[in-house]
């Protein structure tokens, strides 16, 4: 069963790993709320079903008017319908531009327990299968050994800092994963920014 | 919690008995029971051996033959039984009554053909005597030392290897001994050999705990298609591997991702990578294909262990030296400069046509001193952290006396040496000679490169390097 958003997003405060600012809305003005004239927000349509949320075009990006938002709320409620996904709630959250997107994951092997997953993220994740896996709980070498594995190191983790960022991070997340009751779990993307991160779309499966 | 940990179980009997019972033994050719008895006769088993066999006469291939095990009142170490599968409980019942240490069920038709209540009989006979079992459906083992080979394959048809270091496992029966047959052809010694078949009891956990602290094992070789206790397996291998290296070749793994998986994560990580990721962690020597278990274990129990990358190639001639130097980036090394003082000192050694730069191209006519000088330099360069030397025997310089210069600079195990030789009769000659002087030798640059990647991989993982 999908944990819902707000409790994924307590899970991950616990453990010290950041996330966007989030907010349910459950109508336009909702959201315009929100979005309080500062930068741009995204809208997407969470539910049990929907993985590929930008395919199925259950997101909305660049969102920073009014009547964008207004409109954007629309055309995600029609979606939503036309495509029959029951029990949808909609999420508004602060956009973040110009990142490098990773996906950190978790998993349950049938004979080694639970794996911790490090990735190339966002749309591309199943195009270019750039990942690392390992068992959990994992060890400082093992998260940096993830990191040297994956094709894309440079490109996420240009400097020694990065690295370091990323490492702590994946330390974090395994042992999230590792003590919780949980079956699956997507952090993806997870935005590397202006020398921070943040999660974006979190998904846990109890 | 309760604890399902398996306790330790004791392999000696199984892999190096005093007294051996052949349950099933035969006088008639054809019949497995023969060729096990005729098999411990070929290879000159010292221990005590007795036939067992229902419609036993007096003797059976010049032993004392016994109508039960029961009748032997003797110790008895190991059982090998090769009955039918359907009286093999009764069979395994009077193993254990006559208190066998341990047993080898070659017997097929149990959990691999669907009949899981025949071999869930024999387990539960098996932990009532505390009887080890290995099997059923299996090869058995063979032990290089004791002479101690449960195999029912002909001597005649598979070669039996020498003694040596490497260790090898087998789940499947064929792969075990069509790769037993190719070691027997190579330069390196065999210490056990184990065909374990459906791990009913004893699994690749009991054997990897047994071989890992095995003093004769130097280099562990396993073939699996799955395993049964992930947990513990992964457990064990923290220092298991840390030991002594264990290559290791799963079969089966293409990629089978969960495909209705509710997460990206899930639908990457299917159990192949589940496998690999488990290899990589706990310092496995990941082989793919069976040419690299032969071509890892070779290396592995010949040569020295090194974490530098930087691997000095010299050879006599040029297109494979830069073939070499393709090989070497392929698979994550690279080809070092020499120190000053050793371009200094191989100038003046070698003649004006050599040009004095890694790789070192000694020329087609170098004959055993250039090759031993060369060695010398590198050797003693802090630039280099490995050698592959490339010796083509079709060469006018290249006889014997260039494979000796390589086996006897080898043998001062300096730093990992591995060499190159393409070649057809007159090479394989001088390869077998090098390979019996402890050089393991590769017909292309990079199947050698790819053997000194894996030596240095494992070396890192086991001084903790990232």
């Amino acid at each position: 069963m999908l944990v819902d958003y707000y409790t994924a997003r307590k899970t991950l405060q616990k453990y010290k790993i950041k996330s966007v600012e989030s907010r349910y809305v459950s109508s336009a003005d909702d959201a315009i709320e929100f979005w309080n004239q500062k930068g741009m927000i995204v809208m997407k349509a969470l539910s049990d079903k929907a993985l590929h949320k930008s395919k199925s075009g259950l997101v909305e990006l660049y969102l920073a008017r009014d009547k964008q938002i207004k409109e954007a709320y629309s055309r995600l409620t029609r979606k939503a319908k036309s495509l029959k996904i029951k029990g949808y709630k909609i999420i508004a959250q602060r956009m973040i531009n110009n990142g490098k997107e990773i996906i950190i994951g978790g998993n349950i092997d049938q004979q080694f327990g639970k794996m911790i997953l490090l990735g190339l993220g966002g749309v591309y994740v199943e195009t270019f299968k750039d990942f690392a896996l390992r068992v959990c709980p994992i060890t400082r070498r093992d998260a940096l050994s993830m990191l040297n594995q994956l094709k894309s190191r440079s490109v996420i983790a240009p400097d020694k800092k990065s690295e370091s960022m990323i490492v702590d991070l994946l330390l974090k997340a395994s042992k999230m994963f590792s003590s919780n009751n949980m079956s699956e779990m997507d952090l993806n993307p997870i935005i590397l920014h202006d020398g921070t991160y943040d999660a974006v779309d979190l998904r846990m499966l109890r | 919690m309760v604890n399902n940990k398996k306790p330790h179980i004791d392999l000696s009997p199984i892999m190096s008995p005093k007294s051996v019972a052949v349950v099933g033994a035969s006088a008639k050719p054809g019949k497995v029971g023969n060729a096990i008895m005729q098999n411990y006769i070929d290879v000159g088993f010292q221990g005590k051996l007795y036939p067992i066999n229902v419609n036993a006469a007096d003797k059976i291939m010049g032993f004392k033959a016994y109508k039960s095990i029961l009748d032997v009142k003797e110790p008895i170490d190991l059982a090998v039984i090769s009955v039918p599968a359907e009286i093999v409980p009764k069979v395994l019942e009077e193993c254990g009554k006559a208190k066998a240490r341990g047993v080898v069920l070659v017997t097929s038709g149990f959990a691999e053909v669907g009949r899981i209540d025949l071999q869930d009989r024999i387990v539960a006979i098996s932990k009532k005597y505390r009887m080890p079992l290995m099997g059923p459906n299996c090869l058995g083992v063979m032990d290089t030392r004791s002479r101690n080979d449960t195999l029912f394959l002909p001597t005649s048809k598979i070669d039996r290897p020498k003694i040596g270091g490497v260790s090898f496992v087998s789940q499947s029966g064929s792969v075990g001994s069509s790769l037993l047959d190719l070691i027997s052809g190579e330069g390196f010694g065999l210490a056990k050999f184990i065909s374990y078949g459906n791990a009913a009891v004893i699994d690749e956990v009991d054997l990897l705990d047994y071989l890992a602290h095995d003093k004769e094992t130097k280099v562990i070789v396993y073939y699996i298609e799955g395993v049964k206790r992930g947990k513990e397996f992964v457990e064990l291998a923290k220092t298991a591997t840390k030991l002594k290296p264990v290559v290791i070749l799963k079969g089966g793994m293409t990629p089978s991702g969960a495909s209705a998986a509710h997460s990206h994560t899930a639908s990457l990580a299917g159990s192949s990578q589940a496998y690999e990721a488990v290899f990589k962690q706990f310092g496995f020597v990941e082989a793919h294909t069976l040419e690299d278990l032969l071509y890892f274990a070779k290396i592995f129990d010949t040569q020295p262990l090194t974490p530098g990358n930087r691997v000095a190639i010299l050879t006599n001639g040029g297109g494979h030296g830069v073939l070499a130097t393709d090989a070497l980036y392929n698979n994550g090394l690279v080809s070092p400069q020499l120190n000053k003082e050793n371009q200094k000192a191989l100038r003046k050694i070698m003649p004006s046509i050599v040009n004095i730069r890694l790789p070192l191209d000694i020329g087609g006519d170098a004959g055993s001193d250039r090759f031993s000088a060369a060695l010398d330099a590198l050797s003693r360069d802090e630039n280099v952290d490995a050698i592959m030397a490339i010796t083509l025997f079709q060469t006018p310089g290249a006889d014997e006396s260039v494979a000796n210069a390589i086996v006897e600079h080898a043998a001062k195990k300096l730093k990992p040496l591995v060499a190159v030789s393409t070649g057809s009769t007159y090479t394989r000659s001088h390869v077998s000679l090098m390979e019996e002087g402890g050089v393991p030798v590769y017909d292309s640059p990079d199947a050698a490169a790819k053997a000194l990647a894996a030596l240095i991989s494992y070396t890192r993982y086991k001084q903790g390097m990232p």
